[in-house]
């Protein structure tokens, strides 16, 4: 019993020109033994067997053998040809007049693109420095600014805490000392003061209350 | 210096011994490094409540309110003092907040209220 490995035709790959025209089996076959080994003896319905190939006409056998000649020299012919146009095409792809000017093209183009691309850099570099240039300029500004703010802010604050000075020292005149402190005490005691007041939502205030 | 007012509860009691009481107060709270600005009156009134001090029983007082400079330090000192004096009722320190800026409502009847 033969045992088929493989699948039913190898494929063709287009990377080498031998593999291209190497012979190719449609089946690859290997022998092997099936149920009894080489020691088995033969079976007992087959003892007596003896092979014989089917019978051949000889007419036919002639005919037949004719007719395949002429047609596997047809095959082959058709064959070797249809092989042969694959690997012209194939060459002409590669070093043909074509190649050559398709080769310049991609050259040009390449350059051209190349050219292009330096230029969109160059412009983008320009907007970028530009743009950089300003923002620089703005920080630049800013800092200023916030310094002189800083400044302004500063001197305000210094005008602040001297007029709360000149304020305090005119409050200072009316401070209570050793010498006004009997004054002070006789005026106090003259005058009582009555912080209770009431007030509702229209502003008017009720001063009287009950003091004593 | 912060600011503090004492409102001070004194006994009710003739004027010049409330003048004199005064004088001894103002002259301690000098003594101690203040800086007095300003005595007010607020009047003899009735207590809120009967007060003992000094074991004595207190109905009436006569209230008044000293604003005043001093360090943070004397006022333990300076309220030992005062609890110790005959005379005074009730000494109370409290500190004075910056006045706020006045604003459209009735702020202007003495910028520092004091609740007594």
């Amino acid at each position: 019993m033969f045992q088929v490995i493989g699948g039913k035709s190898v494929q063709v790959t287009t990377a080498a020109a031998a593999r291209l025209l190497a012979p190719r089996s449609s089946v690859l076959v290997e022998a092997v033994r099936g149920r009894k080994s080489r020691t088995d003896p033969k079976a007992k319905s087959k003892e007596g067997r003896i092979k014989v190939p089917p019978p051949v006409d000889p007419v036919e056998m002639v005919v037949l053998k004719e007719r395949y000649t002429e047609y596997q020299l047809i095959m082959r012919a058709l064959r070797l040809e249809f092989k042969e146009e694959v690997l012209r095409k194939k060459y002409e792809e590669e070093t043909g007049s074509q190649a050559e000017e398709r080769a310049r093209q991609e050259a040009e183009e390449h350059r051209a693109l190349m050219a292009w691309n330096d230029q969109e850099n160059l412009r983008l570099l320009k907007i970028r420095m530009m743009r950089i240039q300003r923002e620089e300029e703005e920080a630049e500004r800013k800092k200023i600014e916030a310094v002189l703010k800083r400044e302004q802010e500063h001197q305000e604050f210094i005008k602040e805490k001297e007029k709360e000075i000149l304020q305090l020292q005119e409050d200072a005149k009316h401070f209570i000392t050793m010498e006004n402190l009997d004054q002070r005490i006789e005026e106090a005691l003259d005058n009582p003061m009555n912080y209770n007041f009431a007030i509702d939502k229209e502003g008017r205030v009720v001063k009287q209350t009950v003091l004593k | 210096m912060p600011r503090y007012e004492l409102a001070l509860i004194l006994k009710a009691m003739q004027r010049p011994e409330t003048a004199a009481t005064l004088r001894r107060t103002v002259e301690t709270l000098m003594e101690r490094g203040a800086v007095v600005r300003h005595l007010e009156n607020l009047g003899e009134r009735v207590l809120p409540y009967k007060i003992t001090k000094h074991n004595e029983r207190h109905s009436r007082g006569a209230y008044f309110l000293v604003d005043f400079y001093a360090a943070p330090d004397i006022l333990p000192g300076l309220l030992n003092h005062l609890h110790r004096d005959v005379d005074v009722v009730r000494p109370t320190v409290l500190k004075k907040d910056d006045p706020v800026p006045s604003s459209n409502c009735c702020a202007n009847y003495g910028k520092d209220l004091v609740y007594i």
